[in-house]
């Protein structure tokens, strides 16, 4: 097997970004939505066939276990391939918790359908009573001899019609002295009986999420990841990575180019009002890029990110957002124009990246939530 | 307040440490405000001292009595002695000035002045803008006429930092379709100086030249070096102001956190308020933003000073600092309510003091234009 992390960066850049040139498909590269599991896992089935499905994991594992430096790598040139996003919440999300608070019996049930694209996994985090106040989620699992039994619903579960397999977070101790203490973490089968799926259409017209039903769903007790009521701790645990992911320039960068396409086609550079505020929104994608870049380095060196990394989410979120406005505005009466437009030979969709940006201030902790988490955590500002 | 980690070298926290040392040691709020609009507006004796530390140096070969050591250093001192609003003009003179001089190629009257401003000797001050707004993109009207072993200048100068206690002045002229640097003592016969009063309590000199005949040794650089000179000295001191904006507003910041923590209102302390903490992140997402487009401009300035992308990253440093200092400052006023709109708090000093930085070398419109027109495509 490969030791990649003895092949220098450049050298490993290289051969990642050669590969990903040659075998990703042209028609799947810079799309402005989340892939669908047919669409893209015929992708998933080659890394996976390649060995490179799972760069976080250890070889043992089947994984790459590869440095923090060469991840990144692997995530930039993810990026500057246009590649689409799949449903790697068994890679990035399952697979590193099962590994670490699983049963040796839950990793070999596992692990190694996640890298052969038989099991795609869901998240059930969010409730319809439950968003940014998340610990006072409801749906609850009751000990039934040796099953769990399930009732309740989640909500805003991306990809979840694409999904075998969903990560939960349940209520177990309606007693629990505080909100967080009473709840549990587990894996369910989405084939089990008593549940059911209500795709939701969102402001884009795709459907990427849906609500999620349970009725009186039995899983067997192995169900559980940890101890009892440990869950909180669980999910907290998986969130730091996250929003370096969610803070990426990739999307605000791509809403500019197209930004960019629209200001040229239509000559509103030299309109000096507008030049100002392109100018500045392009030099506030570049200081995201450094801000990026200084979060990254962090992890290049293996330091844990602090609660601060919460500033990226909301800064790369809320200049993803004023992009899309501001390219919604140079386009004038196009600005309303569903689906492709035409700009001087340039087709752009202008409100692709108008409605894309609107959930990122709101998934993976509210924009306000990060404020809060800042003000506390990082500024040591009080509570009540 | 907990700093995100940049990867600083042991040497660049000990330097910061030293700093902030002799901040505590030899400065405070109240020799600041003794030194406002008063002449030179400064202390010569505590800029010995800061000679003695090697600061005016700092940048200077070792030939010279200098440090040699480059601008991820000189930042480190510029924010330190910037949080503390130190009125000496230590950019002006050892950053703008001194790089001027060392860009030249008058090596003879080099040797001669830059060791003393290393020792603290000579201050010097560059004068080389004439009209507001102007950073270079015209020809001086300031003339210098050459001849007989000479040179005569006639013209007028502005908004020439650290003028007022300087010794010299190096002043660019136009001498036939160039420029030209000549060196001008302060008491050069012709040259006159006026002061004029800017926000902070310091002072922008307005210089008038009639006649003044400096002979032709005075002259640091023809054509065809001067102006390159002059816009890599220029290139160099906005990102130190930038970095002197950075830390006046880390400190404006913290005493804004500061007094949200223990201003009680409606029986809790304001800082317990939600909209005043989500704008006190606000505030923080733009200094950290403002550090790390510093640190981009001072790797860009030290490592690669003659690349194209150098310009742009300039640019977006001091545009950034300039809008993110006003920004804070402005918001500490808001927060600290009607204290921080009297004359005895010091939230006033930081306000002015980022007024001031914010309109030199180029305010934030100014770097935004820049930026526009020197970031390639590729440079986001």
């Amino acid at each position: 097997m490969t030791d990649w992390n003895a092949i220098g960066d450049d050298a490993f850049r290289e051969e990642v970004r050669r590969f990903f040139e040659t075998a990703y498909p042209q028609e799947l590269r810079f799309l402005p939505r989340r892939l669908r599991w047919s669409e893209c896992k015929p992708w998933y089935l080659t890394l996976a066939r390649k060995g490179w499905i799972a760069p976080a994991w250890p070889k043992e594992r089947g994984g790459m276990a590869l440095s923090p430096s060469k991840q990144i790598i692997m995530a930039e040139e993810t990026e500057r391939a246009g590649i689409g996003r799949m449903p790697d919440q068994g890679i990035t999300q399952v697979g590193p918790t099962i590994m670490r608070y699983g049963t040796e019996a839950q990793k070999q049930k596992y692990l190694k359908p996640i890298l052969d694209g038989e099991h795609v996994w869901c998240q059930g985090y969010s409730e319809p009573n439950s968003g940014s106040d998340l610990a006072s989620l409801q749906t609850s699992a009751v000990r039934e001899g040796d099953v769990y039994v399930i009732n309740g619903s989640k909500i805003w579960t991306s990809m979840s019609m694409d999904a075998t397999h969903m990560y939960i977070l349940v209520r177990t101790d309606r007693n629990a002295p505080k909100k967080q203490e009473g709840i549990s973490f587990m894996l369910l089968d989405m084939t089990t009986p008593g549940i059911t799926l209500r795709p939701i259409r969102n402001i884009a017209g795709h459907e990427e999420f849906a609500q999620v039903f349970f009725d009186n769903v039995r899983t067997p007790a192995d169900s559980l990841v940890g101890s009892l009521n440990q869950g909180w701790t669980i999910a907290k645990a998986l969130l730091g990575f996250e929003r370096l992911g969610i803070g990426s320039p990739r999307r605000p960068r791509y809403a500019f180019t197209r930004l960019e396409k629209v200001a040229r086609g239509r000559g509103l550079l030299d309109d000096p009002a507008f030049a100002d505020r392109f100018a500045q929104l392009r030099l506030d994608l570049a200081d995201l890029n450094s801000l990026y870049g200084r979060y990254v380095d962090q992890v290049r060196r293996g330091e844990t990110l602090g609660p601060d990394v919460s500033i990226l989410k909301i800064w790369s979120m809320e200049l993803y957002q004023r992009i899309a406005e501001l390219l919604v505005e140079a386009a004038d009466e196009k600005g309303a124009f569903e689906g492709d437009v035409d700009f001087d030979d340039e087709e752009v969709d202008v409100l692709a990246p108008f409605y894309m940006s609107r959930p990122g201030t709101i998934y993976g902790g509210s924009n306000e939530i990060q404020r809060n988490i800042v003000a506390k955590d990082v500024l040591r500002l009080p509570g009540k | 307040m907990a700093d995100i980690d940049d990867g600083r070298t042991d040497e660049r926290r000990m330097l910061a440490a030293s700093v902030a040392d002799f901040a505590r040691r030899a400065t405070d709020m109240a020799r600041v405000r003794k030194w406002r609009g008063v002449a030179p507006g400064f202390d010569r004796a505590l800029w010995r001292e800061m000679a003695a530390l090697g600061w005016t140096g700092l940048l200077l070969p070792e030939r010279f009595g200098g440090m040699a050591l480059g601008f991820a250093e000189m930042a480190e001192v510029s924010r330190g002695l910037a949080r503390v609003l130190m009125p000496e003009p230590l950019v002006a003179c050892a950053v703008l000035a001194a790089r001027a001089l060392g860009h030249c190629d008058n090596e003879a009257l080099g040797a001669e002045l830059l060791p003393r401003i290393a020792a603290g000797e000579l201050i010097a001050a560059l004068a080389w803008q004439e009209q507001a707004g102007d950073l270079g993109s015209r020809a001086p009207v300031t003339e210098a006429a050459l001849g007989s072993g000479r040179v005569v200048l006639n013209g007028a100068k502005r908004f020439v930092a650290g003028a007022a206690g300087a010794d010299g002045f190096i002043v660019s002229a136009r001498a036939g379709a160039g420029v030209v640097l000549v060196w001008v003592p302060a008491a050069t016969p012709g040259l006159s100086v006026r002061l004029e009063a800017m926000a902070d309590g310091r002072f922008a000199g307005r210089l008038e030249l009639a006649d003044a005949r400096l002979p032709e040794k005075h002259i640091l650089a023809p054509a065809e070096i001067a102006q390159s000179a002059l816009d890599r000295a220029v290139s160099e001191a906005t990102v130190m102001a930038a970095a002197e904006l950075l830390g006046v507003m880390s400190r404006t910041l913290e005493m804004t956190l500061d007094y949200l923590r223990t201003r009680v209102q409606f029986g809790r302390s304001i800082g317990s308020f939600q909209a005043l903490q989500h704008r006190a992140v606000d505030l923080y997402v733009q200094e950290q933003l403002a550090s790390v487009a510093l640190a981009d401009a001072v790797s860009a300035i030290d490592d690669r000073p003659d690349d194209p992308t150098t310009a742009a990253a300039v640019s977006r440093a001091k545009a950034r600092c300039s809008d993110a200092g006003s920004l804070i400052t402005r918001q500490a006023i808001q927060m600290h309510g009607a204290i921080g709109f009297t004359e005895d708090s010091d939230v006033g000093l930081y306000v002015k003091r980022a007024l001031t930085l914010s309109a030199w070398l180029g305010n934030s419109a100014y770097h935004r234009r820049r930026f526009a027109a020197t970031a390639s495509a590729d440079a986001q």
